[in-house]
């Protein structure tokens, strides 16, 4: 295997490179980057304002959970799927804040696991006796049990509302409806009220470049976020990509026919734009990943890493016009166009999980297991 | 920094400082290599494998399966390629989390970002069942003519072939070799991407295990590596040699017992366990150059099995051919077929990449395939898919062939 002249021949060179990769881990205390400004930036004009205007929607959604609760009329039903619909996708614009309250009381775990554990819910209903605090009903709850309630019950809306009227389980029906749809406003609020109340301080002034730092937990939660909860959670798992077997009814939103397009979109939307440091709702940005690898002056095979990040982005956005609008259809009629958005997002994973987080001195705190 | 680091270098402390990651001959010296695959920490074994244990014997009662035309179907065969509905006979295998479909084509280095191809792969050794039941299957009890499947005689043996002359059993299995085996160990692995993934080498060089275990995530990806050529559990762990030609594995480790014992290629068993030793001991010492060279070795060693087989029962194939033994010619060129299928999975430390290209290794099956299969090959398209095979190995076609 060695070939000793050649060796003798690179030996002077070859030391050269590996005393220059040694130096590669550079002092992140030295980064002059305002650390501070860009934790103030997340908090005041992206985390803060998404959990505002996402907790008008759950309010809206407890309101009109209420009416039909009160009314189970096809009507009724018809508006609170639609402010079902709406808190799902306005949902996506907070998934990926998991620090502070959220990560104490497991809030995406309650709001979003799927898929949802059907007969667990129908049994839960018809026994009358449940506790959606319990750790262990993840998936029964959230998101994906109204859902269920709104969409899987019957084919037809008719069909649906008489689970709510004539069937012999018509008012436990009602009740856990409303209990759902109460938790879900309620757990908002609360992490809202973490956030406006003293989270916010905590999380600003925790610059410290250390991994308990807010930036270098943040971005951990950030990334896994992208390579869990989006690439996997929407794509991957129900593609089969690391199976090879499709499996449909891991869908997120399976029962609400082609919604869970819109879904994917708004996270993907939600994480580039996160990326970019822009305001929640509005055009303007600040201090950002984007600003902060330009100004570390961060490049790959000659590009800017911020560039090829965005860009790999913008290559995601187009391939997502082959997607069907329901994923389920899209995953039964052609699995390759959902695999093909699966490579697409993780060429993101290496270039945010490696690239990014090299660059800022961040190291993963999370570590892929593939159980063996 | 830059400038400081050179002014270091100028300045004539480069020895002390930067010959260490360079000069292999001295850091050998400083490796403790135990005799056999033997690695401890606080009293405890640190080698584990259970997971490539674990598929190894799926693989064996799968491919148990696939001839027993009384109790086998296309969902019991594709079941147990899944893990899916308590497939097998123990229920320490079904109820594992592990599959074998799960880790077909699904190495790091070639698949990840890559996961059409890899579904197509994964999907290949679907349709090898699909065909077997569906097509054998029913024409148990015809004879093989071209065109019509059914059984064939090779010697007192009787096989099953497809309309083509293809036995599925002998593509399935011989096809796992590269898809499901050499491309974990190659191309996962023993990939710098896997081995120096997150922060293993940090808490390798701290000595840091995994939680509850008394091995580093490091040494543990090593092992698995191990695990897939030595782990079936006919294999003794720590000198796994010592039944080379003696054991139940019907995948890799058959295969290298096979090379081994043509003595053209005699010492490929021994230097590749060798360097799965020194390797596994250079990552307990930090050795990490080390340990990359070993990779090379053992990327180079199972990548020339692979090929080499494909070429032997090509070979086979003719003699058999020209001989007008139909049946032992179409066994052979059947597991010849799932060694070019598995080419793909090759690596080559060169190039980083498999010894031929894909589309390469696609004309070739499909040459093999085309018309009337194997009923319709002949002695000079084996000899031309020969020394195809063999170019860009370092043996020659004669030295493969007996």
């Amino acid at each position: 295997m060695k070939n000793h002249k050649l060796f003798t021949l690179i030996f002077f060179i070859s030391i050269l490179i590996s005393c220059n990769s040694d130096d590669s881990k550079k002092s992140t205390d030295k980064d002059s980057f305002d650390r501070g400004a860009l934790l103030e930036n997340w908090a005041d004009n992206i985390i803060i304002p998404s959990f505002e205007n996402f907790a008008s929607y759950t309010t809206d959604l407890e309101e009109k959970t209420e009416a039909f609760v009160q009314e189970p009329s096809e009507a009724n039903l018809a508006s609170l799927r639609a402010s079902y619909e709406e808190a799902y996708i306005q949902y996506q614009t907070v998934a990926m804040f998991g620090m502070g309250r959220a990560e104490t009381i497991n809030y995406r775990m309650f709001l979003n696991t799927y898929p949802v554990d059907e007969a667990a819910v129908k049994g839960k209903i018809e026994s009358g006796s449940y506790n959606l605090e319990l750790f262990t009903s993840y998936d029964e709850q959230g998101f994906p049990a109204l859902d269920l309630l709104l969409n899987g019950l019957a084919e037809e809306d008719a069909g649906i509302v008489e689970f709510y009227t004539s069937h012999a389980d018509a008012s436990e029906y009602r009740n856990y409806l409303q209990a759902v749809s109460t938790r879900i406003n309620g757990l908002t609020q609360e992490v809202l009220a973490d956030w406006q109340n003293s989270f916010r301080d905590e999380f600003v002034s925790n610059t410290a470049s250390s991994n308990t730092g807010s930036v270098d937990r943040f971005t951990n939660d950030y990334v896994m976020y992208y390579e869990k909860n989006l690439r996997s959670g929407k794509i991957g798992i129900p593609a089969g990509a690391f199976t090879g077997n499709p499996v449909p009814q891991n869908v997120e939103a399976k029962y609400s026919e082609g919604l869970s397009k819109d879904l994917y979109l708004k996270a993907l939307e939600t994480v580039q734009n996160f990326f970019n440091g822009k305001h929640f709702g509005k055009s303007e940005t600040g201090p950002s990943y984007k600003q902060y690898l330009d100004h570390l002056n961060s490049v790959k095979n000659s590009a800017d890493l911020s560039s090829l990040i965005n860009g790999q982005f913008d290559v995601i956005k187009q391939q997502a016009t082959n997607l069907n609008a329901d994923f389920v259809e899209q995953i039964q009629t052609n699995n390759s166009v959902m695999l093909q958005a699966f490579d697409e997002l993780q060429k993101n994973v290496v270039l945010m999980k490696v690239d990014m987080l090299q660059a800022l001195s961040i190291s993963v705190d999370y570590v892929d297991t593939d159980g063996d | 920094m830059k400038n400081a680091l050179f002014a270091t270098v100028v300045g004539g402390l480069l020895f002390t400082s930067c010959t260490v990651d360079d000069n292999p001959p001295i850091e050998i010296d400083n490796i403790d290599v135990p005799e056999t695959y033997a690695f401890e920490r606080n009293d405890n074994s640190s080698v584990n494998f259970e997971g490539q244990t674990t598929r190894l014997v799926m693989v064996g009662e799968l491919l148990s399966s696939f001839n027993d035309f009384d109790n086998a179907t296309e969902a019991s065969l594709s079941n147990m390629y899944s893990n899916v509905n308590d497939p097998f006979s123990s229920e320490e295998l079904n109820s594992s989390s592990k599959s074998i479909k799960s880790k077909v084509a699904a190495s790091q280095l070639y698949f990840t970002g890559n996961t059409e191809e890899s579904h197509a792969l994964k999907n290949d050794f679907e349709s090898f069942i699909t065909g077997q039941v569906n097509e054998v299957f029913p024409n148990k009890n015809e004879v093989a003519t071209p065109g019509v499947a059914g059984q064939i005689a090779d010697g007192s043996s009787v096989r099953y072939v497809n309309g083509k002359g293809l036995e599925y059993n002998q593509a399935f299995a011989k096809g796992l070799i590269g898809a499901l085996v050499a491309d974990q160990i190659l191309n996962n692995y023993l990939s710098v991407e896997v081995l120096d993934a997150g922060d293993n080498v940090e808490k390798n060089d701290a000595g840091l295990t995994e939680e509850g275990k008394s091995y580093t995530t490091m040494e543990h990806k090593w092992d698995e590596a191990y695990g897939y050529l030595y782990g079936h559990p006919t294999v003794p762990v720590a000198n796994p040699n010592a039944a080379l030609g003696d054991n139940a594995d019907q995948l890799l480790l058959k295969y290298m017992g096979r090379v081994e014992a043509d003595p053209d290629f005699a010492g490929i068993a021994e230097e590749t366990f060798e360097a799965f030793k020194l390797g596994r001991a250079a990552i307990v010492a930090g050795k990490y150059n080390v340990r990359d060279q070993q990779v090379e070795i053992i990327r180079e060693n199972i990548s020339e099995i692979i090929g080499i087989r494909a070429v032997y029962y090509l070979q086979a194939g003719k003699r058999a051919l020209e001989a007008k033994k139909m049946g032992t010619a179409f066994h052979s060129l059947s597991e010849g077929y799932g060694f070019i299928y598995s080419l793909r999975f090759t690596h080559n430390p060169a190039t980083n990449a498999p010894y031929l290209s894909t589309s390469e290794i696609d004309a070739m099956l499909e040459i093999l395939m085309d018309g009337d299969g194997f009923w319709d090959v002949t002695p000079e398209i084996l000899d031309a898919l020969s020394a195809t095979i063999a170019a860009p190995f370092n043996y020659t076609v004669a030295q493969a062939a007996e």
